[in-house]
């Protein structure tokens, strides 16, 4: 059955959004990603308008994210102070983000220099969590070594100021450490116009030494309100956002990041890490390819990624 | 019957003149355009397509009478207007991404010529170009930058085409139009696509009769898409009110979140 979308100026087969918003809610409950990486190509492939599409998934993240950061806080998996922490810095990071970009597009190949950032970090990032979670899989028990190998780097954190005990993790850090994270985190996202949940998931495991499961339901809640904002400047300053889709998509994607999360439970967070490596690498792989195949048309609307 | 009355009126011989210019020119009008809108008509099934929930696009059938053995070409366009669209190229050799902007002027959203032999066989380049029948005479109108020169015109205009051509915008055709004689004169019919894809908005129809390389008659009709209901009520508000319809937007989505974790939660998916 078609819906005619009245922003996106299109009709749209149902099943697509709904199965779309299933399959990628599910990464959300998973991983505490927002999935925009692969919401936003698709929808566009769909033949909705790029600018819409990437709107659009804003608000849809808005409710795949309640529902999977709800189902994470029923079994006490979301750090709501560390969360805010990084939210905070998250938004002032945005905000330098936005001139950074300006910054770049009057040096005139701002395009370049962020698709070959977000392929580097986003590689780097993959084979990293990918090499360590097998590392870690395979010898569990001769962890010592990896303890002291970055007790230096723990010391130097440890004598930064204000620090602060986060029960929900476990961890007690410097409150700069969420702040300068959550902020860089945000430069980078607003550079690159996603989500960030790629690099903030890692940051989180790897730099705030946070468990991977407190990981996915505390992403899930930044990703809430950086969500919220974005979709209310969408559809307050460029009348991008398209309910009808909004709501298809979130049909899936709500009931997926229940799925995820129940699904995510039964999993070792080794387990969860190793997938989202892979996930990651193939992301990366997926830009490159795009990168370098001749596109078939060679001209585009406006607007999106 | 004017002549009889200028007889009459003779004492006024300026006034009288200019009736009589004035009749002529009437008479003379009458003489070209009577005959030429018996002769070809046009008529669009669907003058007004509305688009609600569940509009998926629709077809258009244009039918109507022309002077026998007469070649016709029928064009639907909507007014001409600006594009601003993301030009893709290659960077450092091998990678493929935006290189810049390319704005259009002059080019309609949407463009659909139909005729019943090619329109190369069928007019002559100026004639083609007078009435913008076909893409070589929509190039020529079309005011393309940045473009050095009139090849990179021609190759960024048949990209344009390309990417209009996949959105189902720009479409054309030949040898699609039926003709059927009838009582001395021609009919023909051509049913075609409304594609979704396009916006609310007038659009033109004309029919142009053709012959010996040159435009004879033209005759047009109007197609109206517009959105109506609950679709329009939702496309108004999203450009009219746009705090509201993003916090109506932001809270059903959370609304939607909590729901389905509580359906959840009863559910009994919780470990």
């Amino acid at each position: 059955m078609y819906l005619y979308l009245p922003v996106a100026l299109t009709s749209i087969n149902i099943l697509i959004p709904v199965g779309l918003g299933l399959a990628v809610g599910l990464l959300s409950g998973l991983f505490g990603v927002g999935g925009g990486f692969l919401m936003t190509p698709l929808l566009i492939m769909f033949g909705i308008p790029a600018t819409v599409a990437a709107a659009t998934d804003s608000n849809q993240i808005v409710a795949a994210s309640t529902s999977g950061t709800y189902a994470h806080w029923k079994v006490g998996n979301v750090d709501f102070k560390m969360g805010i922490y990084l939210l905070i810095g998250g938004f002032i990071g945005g905000i330098f983000g936005v001139h950074a970009i300006k910054i770049l597009q009057a040096t005139g190949n701002a395009d370049f220099v962020i698709k070959m950032t977000y392929v580097f970090m986003l590689g780097i990032v993959g084979i990293y969590m990918f090499v360590e979670s097998l590392n870690s899989m395979r010898k569990n028990r001769s962890e010592k070594a990896d303890k002291e190998e970055d007790s230096k780097l723990a010391k130097l954190l440890r004598a930064l100021p204000i620090q602060t005990r986060f029960e929900k993790s476990g961890v007690t850090h410097s409150l700069l450490l969420p702040l300068f994270f959550g902020g860089f985190v945000g430069v980078l996202a607003a550079i690159m116009g996603v989500g960030g949940g790629f690099l903030m998931v890692p940051v989180m495991v790897y730099i705030l030494r946070m468990p991977m499961h407190v990981v996915v339901g505390t992403s899930l809640f930044q990703i809430l309100f950086n969500c919220i904002e974005v979709t209310f400047l969408q559809a307050y300053t460029n009348h991008n956002v398209d309910f009808i889709l909004a709501v298809l998509l979130l049909l899936g994607s709500t009931v997926g990041a229940q799925v995820g999360a129940v699904f995510g439970r039964k999993l070792k967070g080794e387990q969860l890490k190793i997938i989202l490596a892979v996930i990651v690498l193939v992301v990366t792989v997926k830009i490159v390819f795009e990168l370098t195949l001749t596109p078939s048309l060679l001209l585009a609307q406006s607007g999106g990624h | 019957m004017m002549i009889p009355d200028l007889k009459f009126r003779i004492s006024n011989l300026k006034s009288q003149i200019s009736n009589l210019i004035a009749a002529a020119l009437t008479v003379l009008a009458v003489i070209y355009s009577v005959p030429a809108s018996a002769q070809l008509s046009i008529t669009a099934n669907h003058d007004n397509i509305t688009i609600d929930f569940f509009y998926h696009g629709s077809t258009v059938s244009v039918k109507g009478v022309s002077e026998p053995n007469t070649d016709l070409i029928i064009k639907i366009s909507s007014p001409e207007g600006i594009e601003t669209l993301k030009q893709k190229g290659k960077v450092a050799g091998f990678l493929w991404m935006n290189t810049g902007t390319l704005h259009l002027k002059n080019t309609p959203n949407l463009y659909s010529v139909h005729s019943t032999k090619k329109i190369e066989e069928l007019l002559s380049r100026e004639e083609a170009d007078k009435y913008l029948l076909g893409y070589e005479a929509l190039e020529k109108h079309a005011d393309l930058s940045p473009v050095s020169g009139e090849a990179e015109k021609t190759k960024w205009f048949e990209e344009f085409i390309r990417l209009k051509e996949s959105l189902s915008l720009y479409k054309t055709s030949s040898g699609t139009i039926s003709l059927t004689p009838d009582a001395g004169r021609q009919k023909y019919y051509i049913k075609t696509d409304w594609p979704y894809q396009a916006p609310p908005g007038d659009y033109l129809v004309t029919v142009y009769a053709v012959k010996d390389g040159n435009v004879i008659e033209q005759a047009g009709a109007h197609v109206n898409v517009e959105q109506v209901g609950v679709v329009r009520y939702l496309s108004d508000m999203a450009k009219n009110s746009g705090a509201v319809y993003g916090i109506i937007s932001i809270v059903a989505a959370l609304g939607a979140g909590f729901g389905v974790g509580m359906i959840f939660k009863k559910g009994g998916g919780a470990h």
